[in-house]
């Protein structure tokens, strides 16, 4: 963390150029599979992987993370559970908070997964965040959110990380996901057109800016 | 560097927390409990790093204490206990964690406390992306001298009456706080950032104008407007000539209200009178002509 990478983080066979570490990216589109199955890609490598669930279990994330090509290995691959259903069974590996409402117990228990990936040598963490929605559907008053998004992407920016939330924006107010997208580094806009999914990327010059097919899953 | 609070009623373990942390290059005050914390606290004090478990309650007693008084400060909770064992805080008090159970756990500690500490990690609001060299524009004015000048009063109360509202405000956001320096209709002098919507304005070059802030999902749940009775708002930022946001000139009123297009070019006129009237305050503050 006190020593800079100059390693990038790499999106094999997606329509994205690398990014530097420490780079916060929020990925807006409809709560659909494409949108999901694009996040969970972008997690791809061989750094830590922390993914924080607010709508599926973990065990159906970890599933989906295998069925994009992850390899689930519970050194590096971690978990945050913040839905109602229960993964006891799945040990240290899942972290359950039990509500996307409780912000406080997301954010600790996030923290402490980081620091037991990074204790093992991973130095280098990609963090998948799906969604964002619930947790601002849950809270009664934003602010607290923005306390959230800004403690978890400055983690993410100090620790040379990778960080990816995504947010349906159609489900809330232009003018909160404007304000939600402030500490992110750029804004990748996802759709699904006649079932191929595209991507476009708002804020960063050398990532394609008009609607790109993302290439299914070899 | 900031000033770091660190909280912790174990000497020993509290000793060797204090210990890494001055090694980083930080001053560091000590709290062996919750009760001790407010003495001190001050404007300086950038992080506070606190264990779970203290004598007369735990972290989320002295989080809660804190952003009491400052909103901002950040948070760090470094302990022993796994988070399963920790004590439940509000759903909304969210901080840093670091367990001291790691390895490498105090480096790991500082690394954290120098982000938090330098940076606005844990703001309640969107920080703009340049606020380090913003803040150091804002330096450059006086704003207590501001705060004296006839000229903002003048136009503030020209501004209620042309817009016919209930008050109009020049307001300076700095890292902290919403400084009023002139204020029509109203005593207020200071607003916390988390509460001002001034602190969204700073964030765009359009007029921001919300019509009933109780139906905005960004100010509802703020009391403190609702405590206020601001209802309906509009507001041009205010720049320097480099164009970095200062703050914003604005109109509160009590009921719901929309603006036209040439109310809100009005608006943008007033505050370019602002702008300008700024301008010529720093370049004589400067000594230049």
């Amino acid at each position: 963390m006190a020593t800079r990478h100059d390693t990038r983080y790499e999106f094999p066979d997606l329509p994205l150029a690398s990014v530097e570490a420490g780079t916060n990216l929020l990925l807006t589109g409809p709560t659909l599979e494409g949108a999901r199955e694009l996040l969970l890609r972008l997690l791809l490598g061989e750094d830590g992987v922390l993914i924080v669930t607010a709508d599926t279990s973990a065990r159906k994330v970890l599933s989906a993370f295998e069925a994009v090509g992850g390899r689930i290995d519970r050194k590096r691959v971690r978990v945050v559970s913040c839905t109602q259903e229960r993964d006891d069974d799945l040990g240290e590996f899942v972290a359950s908070v039990g509500s996307p409402g409780d912000l406080t117990g997301i954010g600790i228990e996030y923290s402490g997964q980081y620091e037991q990936v990074y204790a093992r040598g991973y130095d280098s963490v990609r963090t998948g965040i799906y969604t964002l929605t619930p947790l601002l559907v849950y809270s009664e008053d934003v602010r607290p959110v923005f306390r959230f998004v800004n403690t978890v992407t400055s983690r993410i920016r100090t620790a040379d990380g990778l960080g990816i939330c995504a947010i349906d924006p159609s489900a809330h107010d232009d003018q909160v996901v404007n304000s939600i997208a402030q500490p992110f580094d750029a804004r990748v806009d996802v759709r699904e057109v006649d079932g191929t999914v595209q991507l476009r990327v708002q804020g960063m010059p050398d990532q394609p800016g008009e609607w790109t097919d993302v290439p299914p899953i070899s | 560097m900031p000033t770091v609070v660190c909280v912790d009623a174990d000497e020993g373990t509290r000793t060797t927390t204090v210990d890494a942390l001055e090694t980083a290059g930080f001053e560091v005050r000590q709290s062996a409990s919750v009760g001790a914390v407010e003495a001190v606290m001050d404007d300086s004090v950038g992080c506070v790093v606190t264990t779970a478990a203290l004598p007369d309650g735990g972290v989320f007693d002295v989080v809660e204490l804190v952003r009491e008084s400052y909103p901002d400060c950040a948070c760090v909770l470094f302990t022993d206990e796994p988070p399963a064992d920790l004590p439940r805080g509000g759903r909304d008090q969210v901080v840093e964690y670091v367990p001291r159970t790691v390895s490498g756990s105090h480096d790991r500690l500082v690394d954290v406390v120098r982000a938090a500490a330098t940076e606005v990690t844990q703001a309640a609001y969107p920080v703009p992306e340049n606020e380090t060299e913003r803040l150091a524009a804002l330096s450059r004015y006086d704003v207590d001298e501001l705060s004296a000048l006839d000229t903002f009063e003048r136009l503030t109360a020209l501004i209620t009456t042309h817009f016919d509202i209930d008050v109009a405000f020049v307001g300076l956001v700095d890292a902290h706080e919403e400084r009023f320096v002139a204020c029509e209709g109203a005593n207020w002098r200071t607003l916390a950032r988390e509460d001002t919507i001034c602190t969204h304005t700073i964030l765009t070059d359009e007029v921001m104008i919300v019509q009933n802030v109780q139906e905005d999902p960004r100010f509802a749940g703020v009391d403190r407007l609702d405590e206020l009775e601001i209802r309906s708002y509009a507001g041009a930022r205010i720049t320097d000539d480099d164009g970095t946001a200062l703050g914003a000139v604005c109109c509160i009123h009590g009921e719901p209200r929309s603006y036209t297009r040439a109310e809100r070019d009005d608006l943008r006129r007033f505050a370019d009178e602002v702008e300008e009237q700024l301008e010529l305050r720093r370049r004589l503050g400067d000594g230049g002509g």
